[in-house]
């Protein structure tokens, strides 16, 4: 099995290289989102880079019609991915408390950008298949450049769990004592939207909506049962989603399996074995 | 004065500012931790508070009383830097260092019960900002935590804590900063007598022991007759401050 999938590499590098980093980069974000018991941001943040992709696909095959064809490049899709993303992840992180709540503005932005981007697409043969694709997830056409990129992503999101940890932890868990020990909370709560957007927004495009979504939540709702602190939660959670799909690949290779909803399954196998942990350790703890 | 004028300088206060206050213990400025002056406090264009004057010195032990909505908390957040005066003056003593010698203790946790915790690590996210070494983080937590009680459960679940022990975790991450001053948003809600009591036997033993300068919000009258070296009154806007006498009553 091993051998075979060995004997792949050079054919699916770039795909295994993204989905590895992707799958050490989301989780670390993830357990922020977990922390916040805000899980389905993932889900709308998700669809709404969904939105951007048909967006793009969209105005390009408008302008082409008039003679304009720059628009119709990976580059503008994955930038319009990303944006409406970001979009998403502001609209959620700032418009709860204004009469709505968190989850009601979450569940907006899911709902619209669901439904909208089937709607741009519904005329359009090639841009369904785009989009049906993407919502079942796959790795396969992943760049060098997708990899550089996601390789930059993490290693800036590493460094800065590494050197801003306790304050991220402290805005996500408490923001009232945040405020209070002079923590820039408003700010913070900006940089993090942003970032989970950008970040959710290109992992989407390239790994598609199941692979993003499971690499985000699942691996930090284990890393919740497994841990005792949330502070270890922020290197447990990357290192069982890298390990979970590394195992995934494999298998995914030898069964001619798709490898994002491979991992997604092994993820939620993960959540399983993490809650029945938990349910002996409490068992244990209470006898 | 007509604009906010919040500012946690060096500047020594003056003898005016005293008689304009009517404080009690206007005798020097030895000890005073923080001076507000004719402080006013605004969400937008409502007005909270429409002049509070009040000093704090090291060992005093304050009590906040007020209805709700008094503008006790706004006043506390003001204190903390997070609302800003529409006017008046806040005057912060250097040994505060900026805001770095305040300690805050507020109602409740907001963490997410889901979430694992240990006492150790809720502790430890009181040094958030503050430029402790490496080496002496860990002494400062236990240090903390031995103060309040809690050292035989440094190691437990947060929420494995029955609600008194919790508040005492919450009064541990306050002090894990070794304030001058903490401050203490009604910790004593939602406990039973005998944690309310417990709570308190604790915090009257940092003020008098320690002699650390407590300023701590309650509805509760009789505790602050009790414990109280001065009494802030919030109501309708306005605050007053009157002396304690130990024996009883109003100085």
């Amino acid at each position: 099995m091993i051998h075979d999938f060995v004997a792949s590499w050079s054919l699916f590098r770039d795909s295994y290289l993204a989905g590895w980093l992707l799958a050490l980069l989301l989780p670390m974000l993830g357990v922020l989102v977990v922390a916040r018991d805000q899980i389905f941001v993932g889900a709308a943040v998700s669809q709404a880079s969904l939105l951007g992709i048909a967006s793009a696909l969209r105005a390009a095959a408008w302008l082409s019609l008039a003679g304009v064809t720059w628009l119709d490049g990976d580059l503008v899709v994955s930038v319009s991915a990303g944006a409406f993303a970001i979009l998403a992840a502001l609209a959620t992180a700032g418009g709860a408390g204004r009469g709505d709540s968190h989850e009601s503005i979450t569940g907006f932005v899911f709902l619209v950008s669901s439904s909208a981007a089937v709607l741009l697409m519904a005329h359009s043969p090639h841009g369904m298949e785009e989009i049906n694709r993407l919502l079942s997830s796959t790795l396969i056409g992943a760049t060098p450049v997708d990899v550089g990129v996601f390789a930059l992503l993490l290693t800036l999101t590493a460094v800065t769990l590494a050197l801003r940890g306790a304050e991220l932890v402290l805005v996500v868990m408490d923001h009232e004592m945040a405020e209070a020990v002079g923590v820039r909370v408003d700010l913070w709560n900006g940089v993090l939207a942003v970032w989970l957007g950008l970040v959710v927004g290109l992992s989407n495009r390239v790994a598609g909506a199941i692979f993003t979504f499971g690499c985000l939540v699942l691996p930090a709702l284990a890393a919740r049962s497994f841990c005792r602190e949330v502070r270890a939660m922020l290197w447990v959670a990357p290192v069982a989603s890298l390990a979970t799909a590394g195992v995934a690949f494999v298998v995914a290779h030898d069964l001619d399996f798709p490898p994002g909803q491979t991992t997604a399954f092994a993820q939620c196998m993960l959540l399983v074995a993490a809650w029945a942990a938990r349910f002996v350790r409490a068992r244990r703890g209470g006898a | 004065m007509s604009t906010a004028d919040e500012r946690a300088t060096a500047r020594p206060p003056h003898a005016s500012d005293h008689s304009a206050a009517g404080l009690p213990h206007l005798a020097g400025d030895d000890g005073v931790l923080l001076r507000a002056t004719d402080l006013r406090l605004a969400y937008g264009a409502r007005e909270i508070l429409h002049g509070a004057t009040l000093e704090v010195r090291r060992g005093e032990f304050w009590f906040l009383l007020g209805g709700n909505g008094s503008g006790k908390t706004t006043f506390l957040r003001a204190l903390l830097g997070i609302v800003k005066p529409r006017a008046g003056r806040l005057w912060l003593s250097p040994e505060l260092r900026g805001r770095e010698g305040i300690g805050f203790v507020p109602q409740h946790s907001e963490i997410n019960a889901s979430l694992p915790t240990t006492i150790r690590e809720f502790v430890s996210l009181g040094l958030v900002g503050l430029r402790v070494p490496r080496s002496e983080r860990g002494a400062r937590v236990t240090r903390a935590i031995e103060r309040v009680g809690l050292g035989a459960l440094a190691g437990r679940d947060y929420w494995a804590l029955s609600g008194g022990q919790r508040q005492r975790a919450l009064v541990a991450r306050g002090l894990v900063r070794e304030p001058l001053l903490l401050i203490l948003d009604e910790p004593m809600n939602h406990l039973d007598p005998d944690a309310e009591e417990s709570l308190l036997g604790d915090l009257v033993a940092l003020n008098r022991r320690d002699g650390l300068a407590l300023l701590l919000v309650t509805h509760d009258v009789a505790m602050a007759e009790r414990h109280a070296t001065h009494v802030a009154t919030f109501s309708r806007g306005n605050v007053t401050t009157r002396a304690v006498d130990p024996a009883g009553g109003a100085a």
